[in-house]
């Protein structure tokens, strides 16, 4: 089951490159064809998902060298981003927590439960530290990586949607919006548009994690107090 | 081609070992920091002190970055052990971080925008765009 459930989930990615090379629509973007095709294999041949992770674990392994990788762009650009840190920062700043208040004022809004809300609220970070923060304000880490994903997968499709209509020009904006919004899945979507845009992504995205990590605990708290 | 492969697999290889470093770092002095994390430091200061050269990892890390979203498939594919949660509250949670999501887009890009083309005016420096 290991190298099935291996080369089963890259062969599908390669397919969903195909079709979306073929296609350019956001929505055909490999990550969701790839994701579709996982499904429907694991559900039509019975695999359980412990199964599937057997192989799939490898897979998701890779994130780890990946994050080393973002050393590279970001020692390459290291001028760049130097000379743009108070762009950078204030926008990153503002944007994380909008994350956290918007997330816990929606959920607030739609009468999800305080567990739901406290797991929901670092979503827009990237998964080992969501998950951090969401046990130490109190919610479910598992439950977390789960809302971190489906963030990514809404980040991917609606981002170049909201750089068009607000008439985003310039490379900086287009970066720390996708590295703020949606982690390394904004990030990985910001180097289609070019290494500026991805290397803007990625401090935006460490930057982001760390300030979420120390501001989550205490916004959080304020906002349920008070609602 | 069996030369960029081998090549590939070594630089991929090192990217690990330094994030199994991070690990051991992160466990050994309790740090809340993931241990690619620290691996991601670990290699900037590896570059900064000119220990080590982009070139010996570029190949590698471009192609990890590239293709990162393959690997959140897996993960994301966890979501079928949650069909009695999504089907309850799936719509209100999807709609909480779909609008969320819409703010910080538009607060981060905006102010990041605003900011940029009023400093890139003050400044003498050349505008990025």
């Amino acid at each position: 089951m290991l190298w099935i459930s291996i080369c089963a989930t890259v062969l599908f990615f390669l397919i969903a490159r195909m079709i979306y090379r073929r296609f350019q629509i956001a929505i055909l973007s490999p990550i969701f064809t790839t994701l579709l095709m996982t499904i429907l294999f694991v559900l039509l041949f019975h695999v359980s998902y412990t199964s599937y992770m057997s192989g799939g674990r490898y897979l998701t392994y890779l994130l780890q060298p990946a994050t080393v990788a973002f050393a590279i762009p970001l020692y390459k650009h290291f001028q760049l981003l130097k000379r743009h840190s108070v762009e950078i920062l204030v926008s990153v700043i503002g944007g994380s927590m909008v994350a956290i208040s918007s997330t816990v004022l929606l959920a607030h809004l739609f009468r999800l439960n305080t567990s739901l809300t406290d797991s929901l609220a670092p979503r827009s970070i990237t998964t080992p530290f969501a998950m951090d923060v969401s046990n130490m304000i109190g919610g479910t880490p598992v439950l977390t990586a789960v809302f971190v994903i489906l963030t990514a997968l809404v980040g991917l499709l609606v981002g170049p949607i909201v750089i068009r209509h607000l008439r985003i020009t310039s490379s900086l904006a287009k970066g720390t919006l996708l590295g703020t919004s949606a982690h390394a899945a904004g990030t990985s979507r910001a180097f289609e548009f070019g290494n500026i845009e991805g290397t803007f992504a990625s401090i935006s995205m460490i930057l982001a994690a760390g300030f979420t990590m120390l501001i989550a605990p205490l916004l959080v708290h304020l906002l349920q107090v008070h609602l | 081609m069996v030369r960029r492969i081998a090549l590939l697999i070594a630089q991929v290889f090192f990217l690990m070992i330094l994030s199994e470093i991070g690990n051991l770092i992160a466990v050994f002095f309790h740090l809340p920091i993931p241990g690619s994390v620290i691996g991601l430091f670990l290699l900037l200061f590896l570059l900064y002190k000119k220990w080590v050269r982009v070139e010996w990892f570029e190949f590698g890390a471009s192609l990890l970055l590239s293709e990162m979203l393959l690997f959140f498939v897996p993960s994301a594919a966890g979501i079928v052990q949650y069909g009695a949660l999504m089907s309850v509250e799936g719509w209100r949670l999807l709609l909480v971080i779909a609008v969320s999501t819409l703010l910080v887009m538009g607060a981060t890009g905006w102010v990041a925008d605003r900011l940029h083309h009023t400093l890139a005016k003050e400044k003498t420096t050349h505008a990025v765009d």
